[in-house]
């Protein structure tokens, strides 16, 4: 899954992001509200992680503005404001969750993961499409009962496709969840993944749909 | 203690009782006299009584004229000086040898004599002055009688009415002591008598100056623990990052950035406590004679080596030394904060100047850099607390140019901020107020 965080402090910004990361999260930073509303035209990510006291626009703003133009993103406001207006203000514009800073990460994860689950219409923490169950709490993965190992890319390509079962992804929108702003993409390295989720969960798991991409089915 | 009620009734006292023996010093002087002329008047008609013609045989004399218990002594010569009469045996009257009234004085008292010649005999009426004396303070003692009668009265009407006067400043009194630490709005000055009102009004200017105070102060301790939890919290992060590290190297980068982290923090709480010291009201070092160019010398020693980690070409271009008063510490902190934003804000192989200048008796120490400058628009709010100006990624606390003009305001120094040489870079000029120290 790709976030993007918005966050003015160098130090907080660096933290939070190697965090999301090592929680198996795609991250990109941007530093402003005005990089913040150029990368939102990107429609590649599934949460923006909105820092409220931001240079060039306030943070309220760019929600204010993305949620007028029709952005359905969920979006989790991380702030050090802690006043009830503020998070009242701030839901009231459009946000979905409100957490103040000083945070544990793995509340964050867990808020994030929250709030992707409830975008997809999901109750139940564990993704289960057809005989794979998928943990995103903790990366466990299990296949007719029993427990697989996955990398993290795989995991994170796993995610996407049991996120949304019937939808239909580009190799680039693969490439665009896996991998944020300044990590190489290997040509390849999507078909190599997929290679490797068929192997281990069956050749029929995910399907190709000639001359579009790559679709896991409701009910394989 | 002095309690003004007791004072009043005092001197009200005193000053009723120094009245009422006054009037009765006058009463008594003022009967005397009048008791004077009566009882002459008496021993005159008295002497008149006598028969013109002489005397038979010797009788006593008509005395029912006179009171009884007034002693009057009556003595009678004849023709040839012979006395033939005396009243009072038994105490020897005073003699008098002129005519009419005279007051002769005896071993026994002053006595009051009038002499007359009645028909061919010498008759001489005589009374002690004591009788006057005594008629005289029975009337003083009359006049001051009724006034010592009411003096319970009066005591107790003058602490009555005082304590009623006082009443105001009780109620005032009451009010501020009821008051918590925290209600500062104004006592209510309407109905007031005048003699309190300026009491009430000077209180209400102390209290709404200890509300401004104090709404600085608290404004500063929110926005301070605010400040406070932005690097904290990146504190925190980075420990968080460093407990989910596996590997050494990742461990070896996390601490890094926890040193960081740990070190921006500290940073911001010394700035904080820097701005607190310098604060006007905080106790102040006394000013002494202190070398502008001694401490830019110093400012620019300590920031060799972060300059030199920039290469930034850090100089001082004067060395002539001036002199002004000021508190040494505190120019020094506010020159290290300039030069600190110099530096930080001065991109690579850029040059950051320090200059102590003097003329027609004012000191200036200037610093001038090669980086971004600051828009005219937001030269003034620079100086606010916590303002970092419209740039991202910048960890300052926000307090450099708050603290640097706290320490000229401490100094009666001006500041003025422009631009570098060549309309680049940022320039800052404190002047200090004309001082007698500067050698031209």
């Amino acid at each position: 899954m790709r976030l993007l965080l918005v966050e003015d402090d160098p130090m907080i910004g660096e933290s939070v992001g190697q965090g999301l990361r090592q929680d198996g999260f795609t991250v990109d930073w941007a530093r402003d509200g005005g990089a913040a509303e150029l990368a939102l035209d990107n429609k590649v990510y599934d949460l923006l992680l909105l820092d409220l006291g931001l240079p060039k626009k306030e943070g309220l703003d760019v929600l204010k503005t993305m949620r007028r133009r029709g952005n359905k993103m969920p979006v989790l406001i991380v702030t050090a404001r802690d006043a009830v207006v503020e998070r009242v203000k701030g839901l009231d514009s459009g946000a979905d969750d409100y957490l103040v800073k000083p945070f544990a990460l793995d509340e964050l994860a867990a808020r994030i993961r929250a709030l992707l689950r409830r975008q997809s219409g999901r109750t139940d923490p564990v993704i289960k499409v057809g005989k794979v169950s998928l943990n995103p709490a903790t990366h466990e993965v299990t296949f007719q009962g029993e427990s697989l190992a996955f990398s993290a890319r795989e995991f994170a390509l796993l995610e996407v496709f049991l996120d949304r079962p019937g939808a239909v992804f580009s190799r680039e929108q693969l490439e665009e969840k896996l991998y944020g702003w300044g990590e190489e993409v290997e040509s390849n390295t999507v078909e190599v993944y997929i290679h490797t989720l068929r192997r281990k969960l069956g050749q029929d798991f995910i399907k190709n749909i000639r001359g579009v991409g790559y679709m896991v089915p409701r009910h394989p | 203690m002095t309690s003004i009620r007791r004072q009043l009734l005092v001197w009200l006292v005193l000053g009723f009782s120094l009245a009422t023996i006054a009037a009765a010093i006058g009463v008594y002087r003022q009967a005397r006299l009048e008791a004077g002329e009566i009882l002459d008047f008496q021993l005159q008609q008295m002497a008149a009584a006598f028969p013109k013609e002489g005397f038979g045989p010797l009788t006593m004399p008509p005395v029912a004229a006179i009171e009884p218990g007034d002693v009057v002594v009556v003595q009678i010569w004849d023709q040839g000086g012979v006395q033939v009469y005396l009243s009072r045996p038994d105490s020897p009257p005073p003699e008098s040898h002129g005519m009419g009234f005279s007051t002769v004085s005896t071993p026994d008292g002053d006595w009051r004599v009038y002499s007359a010649i009645v028909g061919n005999n010498v008759i001489q009426v005589s009374q002690p002055t004591s009788v006057r004396e005594e008629l005289a303070a029975a009337m003083a003692l009359r006049t001051m009688l009724p006034l010592l009668v009411l003096m319970p009265l009066l005591i107790l009407l003058i602490w009555i009415t005082v304590g009623r006067g006082l009443k105001p400043l009780n109620v005032v009194a009451s009010a501020v002591g009821m008051r918590s630490a925290e209600a500062l709005q104004p006592l209510p000055e309407h109905g007031l008598p005048t003699e309190v009102k300026p009491l009430v009004s000077a209180l209400n200017e102390l209290l709404a100056r200890l509300g401004r105070s104090l709404s600085f102060q608290r404004s500063f301790i929110a926005d301070a623990a605010h400040e406070l939890r932005t690097p904290l919290a990146a504190v925190q992060l980075q420990i968080q990052v460093a407990e989910r590290t596996r590997t050494d190297d990742e461990r070896a980068a996390a601490f890094a950035q926890l040193k960081g982290g740990v070190d921006r923090a500290t940073r911001l709480v010394g700035q904080l406590l820097a701005l607190a010291r310098y604060e006007p009201e905080a106790a102040e070092q006394p000013f002494a004679p202190v070398n502008l160019t001694d401490i830019a010398r110093d400012v620019v020693v300590e920031r060799a080596p972060i300059a030199d980690a920039k290469e930034i070409d850090l100089g001082l271009s004067s060395v002539a030394p001036t002199q002004i008063m000021g508190d040494a510490e505190a120019l020094r902190v506010m020159l290290g904060n300039l030069v600190d934003n110099a530096i930080h804000y001065t991109p690579t192989r850029g040059t950051v100047d320090l200059e102590v200048r003097t003329q027609s008796n004012v000191s200036c120490l200037v610093v001038t850099d090669t980086g971004p400058g600051i828009p005219p628009a937001e030269r003034e709010r620079v100086f606010d607390r916590f303002y970092r100006g419209d740039t991202a990624g910048q960890t300052g606390s926000g307090l450099g140019l708050a603290i640097v003009r706290r320490v000229a305001q401490r100094h009666r120094a001006s500041i003025e901020l422009g631009e570098g040489s060549g309309g680049r870079g940022l320039k800052v000029t404190v002047c200090f107020p004309e001082n007698p120290l500067a050698k031209a």
